[in-house]
Formats: structure tokens, C-alpha cells, sequence
């Protein structure tokens, strides 16, 4: 095996240069489900992105085979958005942004059915589908991840092909990363960034640099004019500081506290506070909030009807008994990604298949987020944090106070954002 | 201190009790819910597929050694020294301990 021992790393500070393992082959080393552990019920995850195919994992794995696990999913195939942004620059192509649950059913035993959840009915404890189905719960988790509002100006299906946001990624992604590359030399890319909670705090500020590192290269003269609705960097300050004003100075302008009013797609033109801006290419990411089927079931009691309140031992809903919500669309203190997503679907997991035993769930749980940044096509940073629950505030709360961003961006960092994606996606979805 | 460890270690774990034939399920590893936040950079039960390192089936003794000598360096040093900071010793040697009873 071509492994290296952890322990030589110890001080190296050369993580990413060890030879890759080979693979698990067929299944040869995946988990195996154990027989039946105490815990029994019927759990329906809705939504099988980072966080519900997580849960869908270990409500098995820890869970057992007396936890029958339905995962229902509206989308053949799941593009995540985690280093999407390399797709931008062409550097990465969609396949290697394509992830399904197919060993979710062989190898674990998930139920998996393609379908859209249309509505939960908390008396009857029934997920129901467009297409009529109704599937029976004990517990169901909820993890639809965002929906997006419509800028004014973007109403109809033309104007928003036309000014892709590319914040969910598939084909928005190709159609930003082609309009990207058809821009002329010395054109402008507008990227205009919305107020908080939405998903990937750092990803607006990554996407600037990538894009900018490509124009630089390729369509010379060019401009990246960032409008951003906040007062000042979301994530990784000292990072993105030193990008925007040293990497990238004749390139990149930063504009903070900048109110987006409306786009005009046909003439690519925005209007905002800050005065009348025509563009080549506009990527503007939209104001966010929890996915349509929260809202629905009444789950969306949080940051102004925009998310949902969930106790975070659990993830389940303040509004609802038996109804967890996890991911994206839940309102905790902590930041909304694929990581941390992944974080807390084995925190419900694992509470939910106690609680299946007539047991209590860990009164002290650990998630922890951990986002790599690309700054370049071959530089990154990181931003890292562990969150403990705080029984007095009941929330979950920063070690040492904050997130903790990396010193420089590097190649070794880049390196590792590798080794970290093909984990993260083999922990999620294989 | 080792002395200390192993003593808190084995309280933890509870001296777990050794079943034979037809018997309850075997409670999971008190370390394994703490242990899951490794799992996204090292694999899941860390087993890794890429060139992150593998933490199946090593030494408990080495893994924890290697944590409190990630928390000792600088702040923005790199990953792990973040993630090293964010568990008490305790926790510490529970994940060191799960890590090291996964087959590799």
C-alpha cells in the first residue's frame, strides 16, 4: 500500500505530498451495516445533497438494520458546489462536480426513490410526493438546502439564463464558465454579493479571485468589479485582503455597502446605490433562504421567516416534533456548506438512532467547518473552526472565539483541498 | 501524565464488558461521534482515499501524541492545529483510541 504513516507529517507541514492509497475496490473496505443495535423506527430523509446523504449513511451505519432509511431525491445526479469555482476557470469540468446515492442503496441499504417531497404532514407523520406517494415516518429529516430570490429585473426564464448566479451548481456553472470565457479582452465581470445567512460565506470572495486570475491570463485589461451588499470581507479578511489589493490590484475593485436595486439582462446593465454599472458578464448571487418545502411546513421560524429554528443536540425543528432540519436551510451559528453540513448529519444521526433505542441523545456535541479557498488556479487558503454546544445559550459555539484562517495561501494548501474534496465526498456519498 | 491518560481513558470507555454468545448489541465507541469530525479530511472510520493520512488502525499513543504536538504550534499553522485546539485531553485520547480500533 502506498500509505504513508500519519505520524510522518508531524511537523513536516507537508500535508498533500504523500502518495495516493489505492482505492477500496469493490466495497472491500467500505463499512459494513451491523445487524440490529436496539434502535428501530422508519426515518424519510428529504434531499440528498451533503447533509442528507450523510444522515441516509449513518442513520445505517450506526443505526443498524432495524433503522430503515428512506432518502428521497428530486435530481438524478447531485453537482456540488464545493470547488465549483475551478470549473469557472475551466480547470475543472462538471463530471468531477457529479456525485449520486447509488452506493448510499448498495452499500448501506438506504431506500433510495427519486422523487419531490411535496409536503410533510407532522399529525399523520407522512412525507408525501408530487406524484401522490406517501411514505410513513418515526422520523424525518429535512435537508432541501437553499432557494434563491429573484433579483427585480430577473423574472422571467430569459433574464435569468442571461445572468446565471451559478450558487447552486450544474448548469448555471457551464453557463457562467462559457460567458466567462467569451468575454473580451479588457471586458468587465460584475459579481455582486447579497447580505447574510447564505451559503458558502467565502465562496463570493474565492469566486472573485479565480475569476480574476483567469482574466488576468487570458482576457487582459480586464476588470472584476465586486458589489458587495456588506460592509466589509464575510470570511477570511487577512486572505482576501491580500488577494484583492496584492494579487490582483489593477483587476479587482472592491466596492462595500453597495445596495443592488435591479439588473437589466438585455443590456447587462445594473442599477444600484452606488450609480449605473454596464458589464460584460454579471454573476449576481441572490439573497437566500431555506428550500420551499421548509416554508411549507411552516418549519421557517428563523432570521426573519428565511430559515429554520432547529435545537441544535438534535437538529430538530423548534416548530415540530419528529421533523429535523439539517444543512443549509437550518439556522444555527453555524456558517451553511458542505462540510459542516456533513458535520451535523452525523450529530442527528447519531441522536436520532439513541433515540430509536430509548435513549438520550450526546448532550454535548462537536461539529466542526472546515472550507478551503482557491485564490488562483493552483493557490489556496483554508478557514477552520470546532464548534462545542454551549448548554446556557444552547447554541453551538467557536472554539477560541472565531474561525481561524489560514497564514498564506498556498500550493500546498491547494494540494490538500484535493485530498480533503475526494474524502469529503467518499465520506458523504460513498 | 501517560498514567493519568490511560486511567481517564479507561474510565471513559468504561472497562466495557466482555459478552458471550447470544448477547445485547455492543454499545458503539464513546469516541465515535467526536471521531466522525475527522472523517471529512481523513475518511470515513479514517480510512482515507486521497493524500490526506490514513488514521485506521494506528497507534493510539502516536495519534495523540500528534494532536497535542499540533495544538502547540501557531494559530494559522495549518489545519489541524485548529481542529487539535477544539477537544479537550479527554476527547482527545477518546478519538485516538476509536481511530486506532478501526480495521485499516
Amino acid at each position: 500500500m502506498n500509505r504513508r504513516r500519519f505520524t510522518q507529517y508531524i511537523g513536516a507541514g507537508a500535508l498533500g505530498l504523500a502518495l495516493p492509497r489505492i482505492g477500496w475496490g469493490d466495497d472491500g473496505g467500505a463499512p459494513v451495516v451491523p445487524g440490529n443495535t436496539g434502535a428501530n423506527g422508519r426515518v424519510v430523509v428529504v434531499g440528498g445533497g451533503m447533509a442528507g446523504a450523510t444522515a441516509a449513511k449513518y442513520l445505517r451505519l450506526w443505526g443498524g438494520t432495524g433503522v430503515q432509511v428512506t432518502l428521497i431525491e428530486r435530481d438524478p445526479q447531485y453537482y456540488t458546489c464545493i470547488m465549483s469555482n475551478l470549473v469557472l476557470n475551466g480547470s475543472r469540468s462538471l463530471s468531477n462536480q457529479t456525485f449520486t446515492l447509488t452506493r448510499l442503496a448498495q452499500r448501506y441499504g438506504v431506500n433510495v426513490v427519486r422523487g419531490e417531497a411535496s409536503s410533510i404532514d407532522p399529525i399523520s407523520q407522512k412525507v408525501r410526493t408530487l406524484d401522490g406517494r406517501e411514505f410513513p415516518y418515526d422520523k424525518v429529516i429535512v435537508a432541501p438546502g437553499v432557494d434563491f430570490a429573484t433579483i427585480p429585473g430577473l423574472e422571467s426564464p430569459e433574464a435569468q439564463a442571461a445572468v446565471p448566479h451559478a450558487w447552486k451548481a450544474g448548469p448555471q456553472t457551464i453557463a457562467l464558465r462559457d460567458q466567462i470565457q467569451a468575454m473580451p479582452a479588457g471586458g468587465v465581470f460584475v459579481l455582486t454579493i447579497p447580505l447574510p445567512p447564505f451559503r458558502a460565506t467565502a465562496g463570493p470572495y474565492d469566486r472573485a479571485c479565480v475569476v480574476a486570475d483567469f482574466l488576468r491570463v487570458n482576457k487582459p485589461g480586464s476588470k472584476v468589479i465586486v458589489l458587495d451588499a456588506n460592509a466589509d470581507f464575510l470570511a477570511e479578511k487577512t486572505t482576501f485582503t491580500r488577494a484583492f489589493t496584492v494579487d490582483y490590484p489593477d483587476i479587482i475593485e472592491h466596492h462595500k455597502g453597495v445596495t443592488l436595486n435591479s439588473i437589466d439582462a438585455s443590456t447587462r446593465t445594473l442599477n444600484t446605490s452606488i450609480g449605473s454599472i454596464t458589464a460584460n458578464v454579471i454573476n449576481a448571487i441572490p439573497p437566500q433562504r431555506a428550500g420551499r418545502i421548509i416554508q411549507e411546513t411552516g418549519l421557517n421560524n428563523a432570521n426573519g421567516a428565511r430559515y429554520a429554528g432547529v435545537d441544535v443536540v438534535t437538529y430538530q425543528s423548534t416548530a415540530a416534533a419528529n421533523i429535523h432540519v439539517l444543512g443549509d436551510s437550518a439556522s444555527t451559528t453555524q456558517p451553511k456548506g458542505g462540510h459542516v453540513g456533513n458535520a451535523q448529519a452525523k450529530v442527528c444521526a447519531d441522536a436520532i438512532t439513541r433515540m430509536l433505542r430509548g435513549d438520550l441523545p450526546d448532550p454535548d456535541p462537536v461539529t466542526n467547518s472546515t472550507v478551503f479557498s482557491p485564490v488562483s488556479a493552483d493557490r489556496a487558503s483554508w478557514l477552520s473552526v470546532v464548534f462545542k454546544y454551549d448548554g446556557v445559550s444552547r447554541t453551538m459555539t467557536p472554539v477560541g472565539g472565531a474561525a481561524t484562517e489560514a497564514g498564506n495561501a498556498t500550493r500546498e494548501n491547494f494540494d490538500t483541498m484535493r485530498g480533503w474534496f475526494r474524502n469529503l465526498m467518499g465520506d458523504t456519498f460513498a | 501524565m501517560r498514567g493519568v491518560y490511560i486511567l481517564v481513558l479507561a474510565v471513559l470507555i468504561g472497562l466495557a464488558p466482555v459478552t458471550f454468545g447470544q448477547s445485547p448489541p455492543q454499545p458503539p465507541h464513546p469516541g465515535r461521534l467526536l471521531a466522525s469530525n475527522c472523517f471529512q479530511c481523513h475518511g470515513t472510520n479514517g480510512r482515507s482515499l486521497g493524500s490526506i493520512p490514513e488514521l485506521a488502525g494506528e497507534d493510539a499513543d502516536d495519534i495523540f501524541e500528534a494532536l497535542l504536538e499540533f495544538r502547540a504550534q501557531p494559530a494559522n499553522a495549518n489545519v489541524m492545529h485548529v481542529q487539535a485546539r477544539g477537544y479537550t485531553d479527554a476527547q482527545l485520547l477518546l478519538i485516538a483510541d476509536f481511530f486506532s480500533k478501526q480495521p485499516d
